[in-house]
């Protein structure tokens, strides 16, 4: 048989064939041998998926351990997005689906669904679920792969609007807190303290989050759980706030005309604050959910929205409260007799301006007991040009006027000396028209509501100025308690005994029979100052000040009352000390005071079951 | 064979090594199915079907292995006419599958006629220069050649199947080459195929890196004009103006090399580069993707050049002794695409480690060694061609798709022969490795 082909070619090709074979043996070594552990790793990422669960915050309790701030377990909705390119209209009906059972809008879904591809983590598309919802979704989640629900805690404050300017609220992070914290654990959907206490105590207050382990598939449907890690909670604050006076405060400022104003209640004898309510207010449960807080800075008032803590930050004139400061200057520096009997016949002529007594018909012949009780003006500007302007300021500094407290609190206002020696700074002249506003605490002088309560403070313990304090402990990470701060004397005015029994004399006459007298409370004794700010813009801010002791001890609260735009001072603003104040010592029927029984719920954070 | 008697009667055994490797692919190739299939809805269906598919393919197998092959270059226009009225029909009755007209519903499963097609135009070619055995040094030949198979490459194309026309123009190849076809065309028709095809890769290359060139930049004048029509008209002058002017200073110098040269080489980069452009413009979106994807394989990680990623993981992350079968989180979890059809490899490599992936590639070594011993060996130049074609099916089936699973080529979806879930592909590699067979058992035989 003759054989008329030569198979050298072939042979050739099969040798060919081998050389690439080896190389494909070579790339097998490389990939499978020297370079398996980065492979091995990759495949681990495609398959794990974290998801993590807040863990509950620090709870945050009164003095006499009622919760102000609290954790409820729910339900969130999370998103694992599938490791390859999800068909869009896929999204787009998930998307759907989601916006109806959710009430949300699609497309905000849609840009999260996205985002969660992107970012290919798992991410919450929606919070705090209500039970039928909940049951809607289980249903959904065989159809789309990826949907899961995830059991974590939340915050929850009890009493809604609730002294919520010194707790303050939680919300979204922004994205330029997020920037500075990612590295502390924080992620994307995160929540954080954005005012208040919340926001100051943010890192004592918060927990540890736990995380769950899962395998998934390539569809982001769950396989199993490979492991847990269990929540730490944050660490509890107890605050001297008594949720009763609190409430009344609350309550008190809630009933007002207007709905703006501030109560600040505090202890004489070390600066512990008893109440801080500044309305409006806010719900805090509310801004759980909301995105960062976004304003238009170019048409921003910062007053405008509930945010604005008139405690702290609002400015307004005392008005008649500043009398006080007056008298204990004039009393002490020995320039008001106080048995001088003054003429008035409701205005007060200076040159060629006039200037009135708030009681136009006049008080006729007053002493300085009468004159204060009934705040009559015009014996105060005889007073005050008796006692001059200089003192006046001298003694408005050592109450430590025109300057911050100290709280820890964001956004204190240091308000605004008036004399001739500050408006000397700023380089205006000082006019006998000047001193006559100022004796009435009126002119350019300028407090805050927390401001006089410290000076109320002084008042009612002869002359200690205590800061302002809101913490009595926080636990510590054990569990233990770490001691509060000792109180901090900011200043002392150091005046004769005279001139304080003299003032204590004139201000509980006030409530006996002066402007105050709705403010006496049966077997309480009450030392009180009304104050009728004018201001430019609408209707006189109303003040109170007040102090309150059990007959023949000494005071236990000083409560400082403003409601913007009130009106008269008695009228407006004395019911609200007198609620608050009868809160303290708890008059009246005892029911009244019965605190509604809440226990918070205690979350565990490996609860088995549908979710994770 | 020294010492051996040679008689003319003496029957030839089957070839051991060439059966027990084909054997031991299937077996290795079932367990990987299995494993793939494992996490899929309609699993027991799968399994039905490629099991059914493989016995019948064996039955093939043994039918082909005694069925004297030199039948089908008798019946050469048969074998044709067969071929043709099978691509015909299934792109009037064909269903479509992924785009693809390329499968015929029969009852319980679709055939995909393109496969044995393949197997067709080896049978085909193979006597075509057998017949032209005296003539395979002549241009002719090839043209020739080229006219038989361009309807059968035409009516896949037309399907469209541009992954199994990829696989028909090596075949074509290697099959001239060992044929003994002159060097010179060899090399003109090279030059033509390289031309041809790297057209499309500089035009995605340049699309790829520079999606928006800058207005006014050179580049960006390069892309305006090779998009448009003008180019190919200018394309071909200025080929034209050069090689006459080389055919010219050829002239002035009297270096006496032919008119015709020069001609061709004109005609083969021409034609090259128009192909290439009608390619280039033809590929589809997802076509056009994949060779980004493989050009630059960090331009879209989810996209395209997820599939060829997470191979490259499911084969890395197997190690030495792989995950064991059933137990590859990348392909029992989904992660890897077309686990059971053209990534199988990578279940391989994933489950069953170096160790297996290795075996599969000695596996495969040894087939094509003894498909090209038995070739050596046939009795007729008829026999050596089919062993050449077949060899080169399976040689080139099999480097593209172990090279996209390594991630060392673009991803074409070629199934791995004798591995691959598919039924067709099965019947039809079996069918092949039937007539292998039949060639090597009737190395002696009279008849």
């Amino acid at each position: 048989m003759k054989r008329n082909f030569s198979p050298e070619r072939l042979q050739l090709l099969l040798a060919g064939f081998a050389v690439v074979a080896a190389v494909l043996v070579l790339r097998l070594f490389q990939m499978q041998i020297l370079e398996k552990a980065a492979y091995e790793s990759a495949a681990n990422r495609n398959r794990t998926e974290m998801v993590y669960q807040t863990a509950p915050r620090g709870i945050i309790y009164d003095r006499n351990g009622i919760p102000l701030a609290t954790n409820e377990p729910v339900f969130s909705l999370i998103y694992l997005p599938p490791s390859r390119e999800a068909h869009q209209k896929e999204l787009n009906r998930l998307a759907e689906e989601l916006s109806q059972i959710l009430r949300q809008d699609p497309k905000t879904i849609l840009e999260k669904l996205r985002q969660a591809r992107q970012s290919r983590e798992a991410l919450r598309i929606a919070e705090n679920l209500s039970i039928p919802v909940m049951f809607r979704l289980s249903e959904l989640k065989p159809f789309y792969p990826g949907i899961d629900l995830v059991l974590e805690a939340r915050r929850y404050y009890p009493f809604g609007p609730f002294a919520s300017h010194l707790i303050g609220y939680m919300g979204k992070i922004t994205p330029r807190q997020w920037a500075r914290l990612k590295n502390r654990n924080y992620r994307m959907d995160s929540r954080i303290g954005q005012l208040g206490l919340e926001s100051i105590f943010e890192k004592q207050l918060r927990g540890t989050d736990g995380a769950v382990k899962i395998e998934v598939d390539a569809q982001g449907r769950i396989q199993k759980i490979l492991k847990r890690l269990p929540w730490k909670d944050g660490r509890n604050i107890h605050l001297t706030i008594d949720a009763i006076v609190q409430r009344a405060a609350d309550e008190g400022l809630r009933h007002t005309a207007t709905q703006r104003g501030a109560v600040i209640a505090v202890d004489p004898s070390n600066g512990d604050i008893l109440a801080f309510a500044a309305a409006p207010s806010f719900d805090p449960n509310a801004l759980l959910g909301a995105d960062p807080f976004s304003v238009d800075y170019s048409t921003f008032v910062p007053s405008s929205v509930p945010e604005f803590d008139r405690a702290i930050s609002g400015l307004y004139a005392p008005g008649s409260t500043f009398k006080t400061i007056v008298s204990v200057a004039g009393i002490n520096e020995g320039k008001l007799n106080p048995a001088q009997i003054i003429f008035c016949p409701g205005y007060f002529r200076l040159g060629r301006r006039t200037f009135l007594c708030w009681d136009h018909r006049g008080h006729g012949n007053v002493d300085f007991l009468t004159a204060f009780a009934q705040s009559c003006d015009v014996y105060f500007y005889k007073m005050g040009l008796l006692i001059g302007a200089d003192l006046i300021e001298k003694y408005s500094k050592l109450f430590h006027l025109g300057q911050k407290t100290g709280i820890a609190l964001k956004g204190e206002e240091a308000g605004n000396l008036f004399g001739p020696e500050t408006s000397m700074k700023r380089g205006k002249p000082w006019i006998g028209g000047d001193t006559l506003n100022l004796a009435i605490g009126q002119g350019r002088l300028l407090v805050t509501p927390l401001q006089m309560a410290v000076v109320t403070a002084a008042l009612a313990n002869h002359g200690t100025l205590w800061r302002p304090q809101y913490l009595s402990s926080i636990d510590s990470k054990d569990g233990g308690e770490i001691l509060r701060e000792n109180p901090h004397q900011l200043g002392f005015v150091r005046v004769s005994n005279k001139t304080w029994n003299l003032l204590d004399e004139a201000m509980s006459l006030v409530v006996a029979s002066g402007t105050a007298r709705g403010a006496y409370i049966k077997g309480i004794q009450v030392w009180g100052k009304t104050g009728t700010a004018q201001n430019s813009s609408g209707k006189d801010h109303a003040w109170f000040i007040a102090f309150a002791g059990k007959p023949g001890q000494a005071p236990s609260i000083a409560v400082s009352v403003l409601v913007e735009n009130g009106g008269h001072g008695a009228s407006a603003a004395v019911p609200i000390a007198r609620q608050v104040i009868a809160a303290d010592f708890r008059v009246g029927k005892k029911s009244q005071y019965q605190w509604p029984k809440f226990s918070p719920k205690k979350i565990g954070s490996s609860q088995k079951g549908e979710t994770l | 064979m020294i010492g051996v008697p040679r008689s003319p009667v003496r029957k030839s055994r089957l070839d051991g090594v060439f059966l027990g490797s084909v054997l031991s692919l299937l077996i290795l190739g079932s367990l990987a199915v299995f494993s793939a299939t494992h996490p899929l809805p309609y699993y027991h269906q799968a399994l039905e079907r490629h099991f059914s598919a493989m016995l019948f393919g064996l039955f093939i197998f043994t039918v082909a292995a005694n069925f004297a092959y030199e039948v089908y270059e008798d019946q050469f226009w048969t074998v044709y006419g067969l071929v043709i009225s099978c691509l015909v029909a299934v792109l009037i009755v064909g269903t479509v599958h992924k785009g693809h007209r390329s499968w015929i519903q029969l009852g319980f499963f679709a055939l995909q006629p393109s496969e044995f097609a393949r197997v067709g135009m080896i049978l085909i070619l193979a006597a075509i220069f057998d017949k032209r055995a005296l003539k395979m040094e002549y241009l002719s030949t090839i043209f020739v050649s080229l006219a038989a198979i361009i309807p059968i490459v035409a009516l896949i194309v037309k399907q469209p199947d541009f992954s199994m026309t990829l696989t028909l123009f090596p075949i074509f190849f290697t099959m001239l080459f060992c044929a003994g076809a002159g060097w010179e065309y060899l090399s003109g028709l090279g030059l033509f195929s390289v031309t041809a095809a790297l057209m499309p890769f500089l035009y995605l290359f340049l699309g790829s890196y520079y999606p928006h060139p800058g207005a006014g930049s050179s580049l960006y004048l390069f892309m305006e004009v090779f998009q448009s029509k003008l180019f190919e008209f200018i394309f071909i002058l200025v080929l034209a103006a050069i090689f006459g002017a080389a055919y010219y200073v050829n002239f002035l110098m009297r270096w006496r090399l032919r008119a015709s040269l020069f001609l061709a080489f004109w005609l083969i980069l021409t034609s090259g580069v128009l192909l290439g452009i009608a390619v280039s413009h033809k590929l589809k979106g997802y076509q056009k993707s994949r060779f980004t994807a493989y050009i630059n394989p960090h331009s879209d990680i989810h996209g395209a050049a997820y599939h060829v990623h997470q191979s490259q993981i499911a084969i890395g992350s197997g190690g030495f002794i792989g995950k064991g079968l059933f137990s590859g989180t990348q392909s029992q979890l989904g992660f890897l695409p077309e686990r059971h059809t053209d990534f199988i490899y990578s279940v391989i490599g994933e489950e069953m480690g170096f160790v297996g992936a290795v075996i599969v590639i000695l596996l495969y070594l040894g087939m094509i060694w003894r498909i090209t011993e038995i070739g050596v060996n046939a009795r007729d130049r008829y026999g050596y061609l089919v062993c050449c074609g077949i060899a080169a099916m399976f040689a080139f089936d099999f480097i593209l798709n172990v090279g996209m699973c390594l991630g060392l080529f673009p991803v074409a979806g070629i199934p791995l022969p004798l591995i691959s879930y598919g039924g067709s592909s099965l019947m039809a590699s079996l069918w092949s490795l039937g007539i292998v067979a039949n060639v090597g058992r009737r190395k002696y035989a009279l008849l």
